[in-house]
């Protein structure tokens, strides 16, 4: 395990990860710069009771998590997703044939239609890299509830494969 | 949806299969090769492609693009620079299209491996070379990135911390950000499908090929691997050929193997 790091050595190395996990689990940048702000404040007070060869970045990611959840529940009005998805500024897709754009936008909006615990255990297995016991310990629940909200959530998103997009 | 619990059991093996989570039953292995099986396959595949192609991209291009929903960036500045080879030669004054200056810095470390060059741009890491951070990294740096380089070791301590960590043992998966605008679709996938080959693991140059949907290109993502931008930090080492043997490395087959027996997957 690492030595026992400052507050500041951890947030420097940990707030670029959480904030572009944050965007993805809120879908908005204001948002998630706020929900990241939030989270790291109340990290900086509860870093004192945080026990030692605890694993910071979980414990980070829990917080981040947590705070989200919140926000999203006193904002539910809010459309959560990278909606009105401009699919020309994807540089990666820029050329993609109307097929495939279909696809992207059925994809997206299948994840905005996510329920928030399944969103977020999708993103941090596919984008943050976390392991299924790393996102049990983050959600509160056991790991094999965590492996079965993001194989439940890609289904959805497959489902949605099928379905033309609604616009 | 309806489907039976048998097709269930089949679908959970086979995101698991995709994830890298585990390996099919033999019953499952079987469905997948029928005509159903395989029209499930690709289809999953697409949808992690396509969860790839819009929440996977860097920090930067993801909070762009948020931006752009919240409507706080009327303006098309901040979008991705011109594609490579396109940039206008006179960009518009008043700032309407014109792009911030694209600024890439880079350093050397010494590693156990020997020097290491390194450069990153406000989006993240861009580039990992064996070698030293010298003129030829630095013209190298200008042509594919299309950038004003400026050598700066200040720039780059955090990433140098954070591959020290990595050598010192301390911490097997590097956690940084990567500034992969300058790749293709293709290959970005590749990476970010090799990327989550964790520390301990290897996987087969077909399982990255299958895993980004595209079962029969493995071929293609070796030669993808071979261009990676990034080694060590996206862990192309992590991807050896299913024969056993250990396929090829940009830095050379005695770095491979080092690193896989840094990680402890090298006999």
């Amino acid at each position: 395990m690492d030595p026992p790091a400052s507050f500041d050595h951890i947030a420097a190395r940990y707030q670029g990860g959480i904030r572009t996990y944050l965007v993805r689990l809120l879908g908005h940048e204001q948002d998630a710069e706020d929900v990241c702000q939030d989270a790291f404040l109340r990290a900086h007070r509860a870093f004192a009771r945080l026990a030692p060869n605890s694993n910071t970045r979980a414990w980070l990611y829990k917080i981040a998590t947590n705070s989200a959840l919140s926000a999203l529940k006193s904002r539910r009005r809010r459309t959560t997703g990278l909606c009105d998805l401009d699919l020309d500024t994807l540089p990666a897709d820029a050329a993609a044939p109307p097929e495939r754009r279909e696809q992207l936008r059925a994809v997206d909006g299948a994840v905005r239609a996510l329920p928030p615990k399944q969103r977020a255990a999708l993103m941090q297995r596919q984008f943050q890299g976390l392991s299924y016991a790393e996102i049990g310990a983050i959600l509160g629940c056991s790991e094999a509830s965590a492996r079965a909200n993001v194989y439940q959530a890609i289904k959805k998103l497959r489902a949605a494969l099928d379905r033309p997009q609604a616009r | 949806m309806g489907v039976s619990e048998k097709t269930e059991a089949q679908h959970d093996e086979m995101i698991a299969f995709l994830l890298g989570d585990g390996a099919p039953s033999p019953a499952t292995r079987h469905w997948l090769a029928s005509d159903e099986g395989r029209r499930e396959l690709a289809a999953y595949g697409q949808t992690l492609g396509a969860l790839d192609a819009v929440y996977g991209g860097t920090s930067t291009r993801l909070t762009a693009r948020a931006s752009r929903h919240a409507k706080r960036r009327p303006s098309r500045a901040g979008r991705e620079p011109a594609r490579a080879g396109r940039r206008p030669a006179h960009a518009a004054r008043g700032g309407a299209v014109s792009a911030p200056e694209r600024r890439v810095y880079y350093a050397e470390m010494c590693t156990p491996l020997g020097p290491l060059a390194l450069a990153v741009t406000d989006r993240g890491l861009a580039r990992v070379a064996f070698g030293h951070g010298d003129a030829a990294f630095a013209a190298e740096l200008r042509r594919r990135l299309e950038a004003d380089v400026v050598e700066s070791p200040a720039k780059l301590t955090s990433v140098v911390a954070e591959i020290e960590r990595y050598f010192a043992g301390k911490g097997r998966n590097i956690d940084l950000r990567v500034d992969l605008a300058a790749v293709t679709p293709f290959q970005r996938r590749v990476l970010l499908a090799a990327r989550r080959v964790p520390a301990g693991r290897v996987v087969s140059y077909g399982d990255i090929a299958r895993r980004i949907g595209r079962p029969r290109a493995s071929r293609a993502v070796g030669q993808a691997l071979g261009r990676n931008p990034v080694p060590i930090v996206i862990p192309c080492h992590r991807v050896v050929t299913s024969a056993g043997g250990l396929g090829g490395y940009t830095g050379g087959l005695g770095i491979k193997k080092k690193l896989l027996a840094i990680e402890g997957t090298y006999p």
